[in-house]
This record gives structure tokens, sequence and C-alpha cells, in this order.
């Protein structure tokens, strides 16, 4: 009965896999010339998202929304991840703090 | 953009400003030297430094979540830092002798607040060194809103110390007690933001009365840790945080250790 023992760390990597692939949905957004490419995303109410947003300018920017209760500086040429919802059917504006006046876009839930 | 870098700055400027203003009316008030200003200014500036030079290294450790822990944990720190002065303040108040540790507090409060606050405006400035035709009105106006922050900064500190000392040290506490809800709010949003807290349906709605994109409302913000449609999470955390103020207040009154102290 040596079969299960072996079975037993691919099936822990298994479970591991799915347990990682059941995560939140990722949505991705990147920030270009001081814009967000998209500048709108739509995620599905009661849903927490994982959102990761490139920083594709060489200099820093800062996402943050109001509404969402969320700010993290995002270096130049560099990513951030954060969390967000679950949350109620709506529109969630959120923006660039340090380029507010084009760095603008918003989260639609729906 | 003069606009917006003066409410940026302003904003940043003030947190730290206010919070500064308050320890050191506190400090004098309590008598204690002012010594720990002159380490706290150089280590302050070492901190921001440091913090924005290595924030691409911060940001990125520990799965992402980096930058969220160490800004919570700054302003953690700030708090936890001012219930320690308020605890060890009251003690000398009572006739205990000045002790090395409320020097510590107020260094680790103003410490903590300057970094935070300082790297974010510090990144903003230097974001449009490279940009000519934005430069100058992002220096410009970081310099106004530094100026008007730090300004209403020592207005606090002037109106402070105007007043009789038992009332500055009771509008203090009341001070410290709003400051500190607000950071304690502001670190329970990073770390929702992290997904280590999950957040609840907000309680309420206030963004109709008071938005939170208004200048009055960021402002509010900035310094009590206004939330237009907060969860029953921040509610309760705020109004915990408040009360923890006039319980260290009570825990350096030790009533049990005075009732002994006769004998």
């Amino acid at each position: 009965m040596k079969l299960p023992f072996c079975l037993l760390p691919s099936l822990l990597l298994g479970v591991l896999a799915a347990a990682a692939s059941a995560g939140p949905p990722v949505y991705e957004l990147e920030i270009h010339n001081h814009l967000f490419l998209p500048d709108e995303i739509r995620i599905p109410a009661a849903t927490k998202i994982k959102l990761v947003v490139y920083n594709r300018d060489p200099t820093p920017e800062e996402f943050e929304s109001y509404e969402l209760n969320r700010e993290k500086v995002i270096m130049g040429g560099r990513k951030a991840t954060l969390f967000i919802g679950p949350l109620q059917p709506g529109i969630y504006p959120f923006f660039g703090e340090f380029n507010p006046r084009t760095a603008q876009g918003r989260v639609v839930v729906e | 953009m003069l606009i917006n870098s003066v409410v940026l700055v302003l904003r940043e400027v003030l947190e730290a400003a206010l919070l500064l203003s308050v320890m050191l009316a506190l400090s004098l008030n309590l008598r204690c030297s002012m010594r720990w200003l002159a380490l706290c200014l150089p280590l302050a500036v070492l901190g921001i430094g440091l913090f924005a030079v290595f924030l691409d290294s911060i940001t990125d450790a520990l799965e992402g979540t980096g930058q969220e822990l160490l800004t919570a944990g700054l302003q953690l720190a700030a708090f936890a830092a001012c219930l320690l002065v308020i605890c060890l303040g009251e003690r000398v108040r009572a006739g205990a002798r000045q002790s090395p540790l409320l020097a510590l507090g107020f260094s680790i409060a103003v410490i903590c607040a300057m970094v935070r606050e300082g790297a974010e405006i510090y990144l903003y400035v230097t974001a449009f060194a490279a940009s000519p035709d934005q430069r100058t009105a992002v220096y410009v106006g970081a310099v106004i809103g530094a100026g008007i922050g730090v300004s209403l900064g020592v207005l606090a500190y002037g109106g402070l110390r105007a007043m009789s000392a038992r009332a500055a040290y009771v509008l203090c506490l009341c001070l410290v007690a709003v400051i500190g809800a607000g950071l304690v709010v502001q670190s329970s949003q990073l770390l929702e933001q992290i997904d280590w807290i999950a957040p609840g349906e907000p309680l309420w709605n206030t963004s109709a009365w008071l938005s939170e994109e208004s200048v009055p409302g960021q402002l509010l913000y900035a310094v009590v840790g206004y939330e237009a449609s907060p969860a029953p999470l921040q509610a309760w955390l705020w109004l915990g945080s408040a009360l923890a103020v006039p319980a260290a207040w009570w825990l350096g009154r030790a009533p049990w250790r005075q009732r002994r102290a006769p004998a």
C-alpha cells in the first residue's frame, strides 16, 4: 500500500492549485501617459475582486478612490495589487492623485 | 495643477503638523524637556528618504502588501505612542518623576506621522521634477500647501499655549482622541485593501451632506478620519480608539495606587 503515499504530494499540489485558482477574480488596469486604460472596469455585485494596476509611466502615481476607500502609490514602471469589494451595484470613481485631471476612471458594479 | 498640488500637500502636511503641534503643546504643558524634538527632525527626514527611495521594494514585499502594512504600522505606532504619552503624562502631573519613556513616546508619535505624510509629498514633488511645464505649478502649489498646513499647525500650537494650562491639557487629550481615531480608521482601510480584514455593509451615507471629495471633506478625513459611508467595523474602531485616550489617562492616574499612598 505504498501507492497512496506516492500520490500524496501530487494530491496536495492539486489541492493547492485549486485553492489558488479559487481566489477572487483578477482585473487589470494600466496607467499610460497619466491615463487609466481601460478607464472603466465592470465587476459583478457582491463579489470581491483583485485589481492589478500596472504603471507604464516613468513617474509614480497614486491610485485613489474616495468611494472605494482605496489609496496606493505605484512607482514608475511597477505594478500594485489591491482588493475591492464585495460592493453593491453602482458607479465608484477612482483617479490618479498625482494627475487627477487626466487620470480618471470608474468601477461599475452590476 | 496649482490647486491640485496645494490641496494634496496641505492635506498631508496638516495631518502631521496638527499632531506635532498637539505633542509640542502637551510636552510643554507637562514641563518635559523639548530635546526630543531635536532628535526627531533628522530621524524623520531620514525615514522619509528611506521610505520614498525603497518604496519599490516595500510595495512588492510580503506578496504586494508591504506598502499597506508599513503605512498602517506607522499610523498604529503613532497612535500607540500617543496613548503612552497620555498615560505617562498623567503620572507626571500626579507627581511622578519624568520618565525617558515620555520623550520616547513624543518622538515615536511625531516621527511616524511625519514619515507617512512626508514620503508622499516627496514622491509627488519629485515626480514632476522632470516635466518643465508642470514643475513650476507643482513647486509653487507645494510651497503654498505646506505654508498653509504649517501655519495652521502653528496657529493650533499658539491657541493651545494661549489658554490656561488645564484647558489646554483637556483640549490636547480631545485632539489626540479624534486624530488617533482617524489614524486607526485609516489603518483599517489599508488592511481592507490587502484583504486582511473584510469590509462590511456601510452603516450610513453622509456623502450628500458632506462629500469626501469636497475640500472640507478631505481635510476632515485627514484630521479625524472622516468617512461618509463607514462600515460597522470602522465606526466601532473609531469609537474604541477615541475612548482609548480617556482610558490611558485613567490608567496614568492609577486611582488604586493613590488610595494606598497615605499609608
